[in-house]
């Protein structure tokens, strides 16, 4: 396995129980989602992944030696995760200069390879991300995570805050740069449509718990817990009829 | 009877265009839904029906509430109508709500200032927001807005909106900021207090499943225009404009996992960037000479309208 997580439990001010005794793995070239509502601690596990917070308890273990080039994260707002003074080819070689051995030359050849499996050229390289717009930014911060050459990427809701049209774009190069580079995905989102084109593997959380996991598939097809089955049933489709759950409260 | 109607509604800030042609209309009792992606114009045209248009923002053609043209009300018709006869729910009630006062001062405040007595303000503020589902009424009068969560606070929200009676909503992405499990009971709420009241809805969205299964009609915009018009429930069968038929097919889980996304390549125009003609034609995989030139009409198809040069058109028989 090249992530597993067992028994992860986070405790913030000794009191509020974001995460709960939550395990899963990833394995190598894998993609696993981990999909639940705000509060749900999903993000929270991403950030302990990540080494961006520590666990209360249990235990986070990663293949290879250094966990920086191991693992990679995308988060969901490239306006705030790109530096706004520094250019994207200058972002891509500053990457590769710490993670990797290429010279300078080598280093310009990448990152011009690196922008075209993201699908910008030469031209977006001198560019600050102020003359990108959104989608060219999140495809700037992707670009810039599979840089280390990671063999996980953590993509923090990386497609929740772009339009339709946007999102299928980066939906597409996620599945062609998995298929390219082998990378393994853990995908945190609470989009489950999302969730079944790049996944295979799900696991639902619910307050801190994991309460239900499996292939995305099986999941989504057969959900066998309540809180699961409201959550697919949740999503706007066609002949969709919202309701309410409680009429009314007096 | 129509109850909001644009007519050829163009804005232009410091010259550039925001909205180039919007012509709709929402009759009494009637939700229509206006969905498009960002930069579109769905929020200027919402807008632009409460006169809370940008400084420097210069609007021609006509938005008329009722028989009036909003933009001939003076100070006190303004008023009045954004006090009683439209309300807007925005995207983010954290935004919308006075932190510092509490939930009952934000209730009772319209009504109040109808010259309704404090304790029967106090009466109907309980009774909305139990109608909206919330519970501890008497409690959450008290309670100021850090102590709800997002979609408790949206209620609250649409309680207030819904407290007038108003004949017009107007929601700007109500349900954005929540998660789906809550989303699906604010739109159910909204929806069913709107029909008690038989109000007219405008509801803005990004999302088109949603706003199909709330809406009776559904608007779509691109750049500043409207280029489609058509029922809710003909939206998968009879979409016809090549930009709808993109954002359907866009999304994710209408095709076999694994399987690629058909895509629309480039990204959303605003009014200002689109070509002169038809403004998707910079996009629009089957775009022709002419539709960069010539603006194309919104013209009936099917069971609805849409403006494209490429749809058959039957030619007007002669009597």
């Amino acid at each position: 396995m090249l992530l597993e997580v067992r028994d992860l439990r986070k405790v913030f001010k000794g009191r509020f129980v974001a995460v709960d005794g939550v395990s899963f793995s990833v394995p190598t070239g894998g993609s696993l989602a981990v999909v639940g509502e705000s509060g749900s601690g999903k993000t929270t596990c991403a950030r302990i992944i990540t080494g961006l917070e520590k666990a209360t308890s249990g235990t986070v273990t990663i293949e290879g030696e250094r966990r920086a080039s191991t693992v990679q994260m995308v988060f969901q707002d490239p306006y705030q995760s790109l530096d706004r003074r520094q250019t994207v080819t200058s972002c891509l070689t500053e990457v590769l200069a710490h993670h990797t051995t290429l010279d300078r030359a080598g280093r310009a050849a990448r990152s011009a390879e690196l922008l075209n499996l993201v699908g910008l050229d030469e031209r977006h390289g001198p560019a600050l991300p102020r003359a990108l717009s959104g989608g060219q930014r999140q495809r700037v911060a992707i670009a810039r995570a599979l840089a280390a050459d990671p063999k996980l990427l953590v993509l923090d809701e990386a497609v929740a805050a772009l339009d339709v049209s946007i999102q299928a774009q980066i939906l597409n190069l996620l599945v062609d740069a998995r298929a390219a580079t082998g990378v393994a995905y853990l995908f945190i989102t609470h989009d489950l449509s999302v969730v079944q084109h790049v996944c295979e593997d799900v696991v639902v959380m619910h307050r801190g718990r994991v309460v239900e996991s499996g292939t995305v598939a099986e999941v989504l097809s057969a959900p066998s817990d309540p809180y699961t089955r409201k959550l697919i049933g949740s999503v706007p489709r066609p002949g969709w009829v919202p309701t309410r759950e409680v009429n009314r409260v007096c | 009877m129509t109850m909001l109607e644009f007519d050829h509604l163009r804005v232009e800030i410091n010259g550039r265009p925001i909205l180039r042609d919007v012509t709709l209309s929402v009759a009494a009792g009637e939700a229509v839904g206006l969905v498009g992606e960002s930069g579109s114009g769905k929020s200027m045209t919402v807008k632009s029906v409460l006169r809370l248009l940008p400084p420097g923002a210069r609007a021609t053609g006509t938005v008329r509430f009722g028989d009036t043209d909003v933009h001939t009300l003076d100070g006190a018709g303004l008023r009045r109508m954004r006090s009683q006869d439209v309300a807007m729910v925005f995207q983010d009630p954290r935004a919308t709500v006075n932190p510092v006062r509490t939930i009952g001062d934000f209730l009772t405040e319209v009504l109040r200032d109808q010259g309704v007595s404090r304790s029967d303000a106090r009466t109907r503020a309980a009774g909305l927001l139990a109608d909206v589902g919330v519970d501890h009424v008497a409690r959450r009068l008290r309670q100021r807005p850090h102590e709800l969560s997002g979609g408790l606070l949206q209620r609250v929200v649409i309680a207030a909106a819904l407290a007038t009676s108003p004949k017009l909503i107007l929601a700007d992405e109500p349900t954005t900021a929540l998660d789906v499990t809550t989303q699906e009971e604010v739109v159910a709420i909204l929806n069913e207090r709107r029909r008690e009241h038989g109000s007219a809805l405008l509801f803005i969205s990004h999302d088109l499943e949603l706003a199909a299964a709330v809406c009776d009609r559904i608007a779509v915009m691109y750049a500043g225009e409207i280029v489609e018009i058509l029922p809710a429930d003909r939206l998968h069968e009879d979409a016809r404009h090549p930009y709808t038929q993109a954002l359907l097919r866009s999304r994710p889980g209408t095709v076999a996992p694994g399987e690629r996304l058909a895509t629309v390549p480039g990204s959303p125009q605003s009014a200002f960037d689109a070509p002169a003609g038809c403004v998707f034609a910079d996009r629009c995989p089957q775009a022709a000479g002419l539709c960069r030139d010539v603006r194309p009409a919104l013209l009936p198809i099917d069971s609805g309208l849409a403006a494209c040069h490429l749809l058959p058109r039957e030619t007007p028989s002669v009597a």
